[in-house]
């Protein structure tokens, strides 16, 4: 679980601190611009760090910086909790003068107050562990050091940190783009799910129990939905068929061919499924309720906020009012900016003055920090 | 999914975002099949909760016999409030309609140190899945125990078959 998250000039975050300590699961309410997904291109930065991209210029470029502010670094920190240990990750970028990209300036890894290393540009300093010694060692300064820091075992901290923060679930998915075709698995799907045929097989292969977690939340949603198949399409390729069946007889339909919302139902069911087999994780959620009815935004929410109740994080954005009403003040966090040349400014509903109906002051739009 | 209107199924109707937030924490009970239950869109006043009902509901229990309603409002330390909101349930749907609430209004349950209204609802929900009456007993609360026994025959098996 998240228990801090800092950024600080990127994009229209400046000095922006996330709070969601203590909190398993969080909505983020505001206006069109006002910052709410640029908090999950935020994240998503640490999660490509951790999935093995670390080319600097492949993270972040120069147009990131606040209003251009190049002379001022940008600023990544993270602190989470996993297994009541506690794991603090700090990046930031500069981008001197005459230089093409941007370069490491700082970078650490700690875990429970212990640095684990820590680096200045291309010094990287290797703290003593039971295992190894000491070491200081030369990176690129193009390069981050947490991918390639080796790791020793898979209970070392770095292991454990680094699996984490690879598998946080970062979701804007696209369903016209999801096909269900897949050559390969993964727990580790990219943020448009069009890799969904890959993540389903990645769970169930991980995991086979999870096919129940699959299967029982998809039965709710459509009743029905018989099961689930993956057969063999190609040489190393397979795709994705679910099969219906009513009194009148059964059908086949490919995952492609289901309608948009269909497809959100296949993606929570994975989340659930996900949360159930490798927890705690964080799923950061840009908008679950598009696509969907009215009549189901409401359950649809619900049952990812009831799955992180037990263990890991949820965070969702939200224009949506059924979505908006399955959140309370306490967990619902308003995100402001006064124009494009100001930073995002954020605060949580309950400190706020709401006259009346929080869905008609949205709709008035007079909810401001 | 969905609640599906031909087998039994709950809808509440809060007055208030207070009231839809303790309808929140219930929903997030563990045990609650929430695919039976639709939490609808705040009413904005005790009163108005009544005439939506009577307006827009009436007719659509007559339509769905297998339909529940908990009509969610603040007694405002009202003695008469509960036989006020009676007055507006048809005879006929009497064993279908529910009027719950706080004694004063939700406010006063956290000032009474019960937590945050979800943390409320959970602890409600709790209750009427292990039958007890731990948070029901609540001075802001015990008023409602009548309702409570109603609900627990015919409706605690929909929400926790």
């Amino acid at each position: 679980m998240i228990r801090r998250f800092y950024v600080h000039n990127f994009r229209c975050l400046e000095n922006f601190e996330l709070p969601v300590s203590g909190k398993s699961s969080v909505l983020l309410i505001g206006k069109n611009g006002s910052g709410k997904t640029t908090v999950s291109f935020a994240l998503e930065i640490l999660q490509r760090i951790a999935r093995g991209t670390n080319r600097v210029d492949n993270l972040v470029k120069p147009k990131d910086f606040s209003r251009g502010r190049k002379d001022v670094p940008m600023r990544f920190e993270i602190e989470v909790e996993l297994s009541s240990q506690i794991y603090e990750y700090v990046i930031a970028f500069e981008f001197p003068e005459g230089f093409k990209e941007l370069r490491v300036r700082e970078e650490k890894l700690a875990v429970g107050g212990k640095p684990v290393y820590s680096r200045e540009a291309a010094q990287v300093h290797l703290a003593k562990t039971s295992k190894g010694k000491e070491a200081e060692f030369r990176v690129d300064w193009h390069l981050v050091a947490l991918p390639i820091v080796q790791e020793q075992s898979q209970t070392d901290p770095l292991f454990i940190f680094k699996q984490w923060l690879a598998r946080m679930l970062i979701l804007r998915p696209i369903p016209a783009l999801i096909t269900g075709d897949s050559e390969q698995e993964t727990l580790e799907p990219n943020s448009q799910v069009t890799d969904f045929g890959a993540w389903f097989a990645g769970i169930v292969g991980y995991a086979p129990a999870a096919y129940a977690k699959i299967d029982e939340y998809l039965k709710q949603v459509m009743p029905d939905m018989k099961d689930i198949k993956n057969p063999v399409t190609g040489k190393d390729s397979r795709s994705l068929v679910v099969q219906f069946s009513s009194g009148q007889g059964s059908l086949l339909v490919s995952l492609k061919d289901l309608s948009d919302g269909e497809k959100c139902f296949m993606i929570c069911a994975l989340v659930l499924a996900a949360n159930d087999a490798y927890a705690p994780l964080l799923c950061f959620w840009d908008e679950p309720d598009n696509y969907l009815a009215l009549s189901e935004v409401g359950h649809f929410v619900i049952s990812l906020r009831k799955a992180f109740e037990s263990g890991g994080q949820f965070i969702s954005t939200s224009h949506n009012q059924e979505a908006i009403r399955r959140f309370s003040d306490e967990n619902t966090l308003v995100l402001y900016r006064n124009n494009h040349l100001e930073p995002t400014i954020i605060r949580p509903l309950s400190e706020l003055q709401v006259g009346g109906d929080l869905v008609d002051a949205l709709v008035r739009g007079d909810l401001e920090p | 999914m969905s609640v599906n209107s031909h087998q039994p199924h709950i809808f509440v109707l809060p007055e208030d975002r207070a009231n839809s937030e303790i309808a929140n924490g219930f929903l997030l009970n563990g045990e609650v099949s929430t695919h039976r239950i639709q939490v609808l869109g705040e009413a904005g006043g005790w009163h108005k909760v009544l005439t939506h009902f009577k307006s827009q509901h009436v007719s659509q229990m007559d339509r769905f016999p297998k339909r529940f309603m908990i009509l969610l409002i603040d007694f405002d330390g009202r003695g008469d409030r509960m036989a006020e909101a009676k007055g507006f349930i048809p005879d006929h749907l009497s064993s279908r309609v529910f009027v719950l609430g706080a004694w004063t209004e939700p406010e006063d349950l956290k000032r009474a140190n019960l937590g945050s209204f979800e943390t409320i609802g959970r602890a409600l929900a709790k209750d009427c899945r292990e039958d007890t009456y731990t948070t029901w007993s609540h001075d802001l609360l015990r008023h409602n125990s009548g309702e409570i026994e109603r609900l627990r025959q015919h409706v605690r098996p929909i929400l926790f078959p």
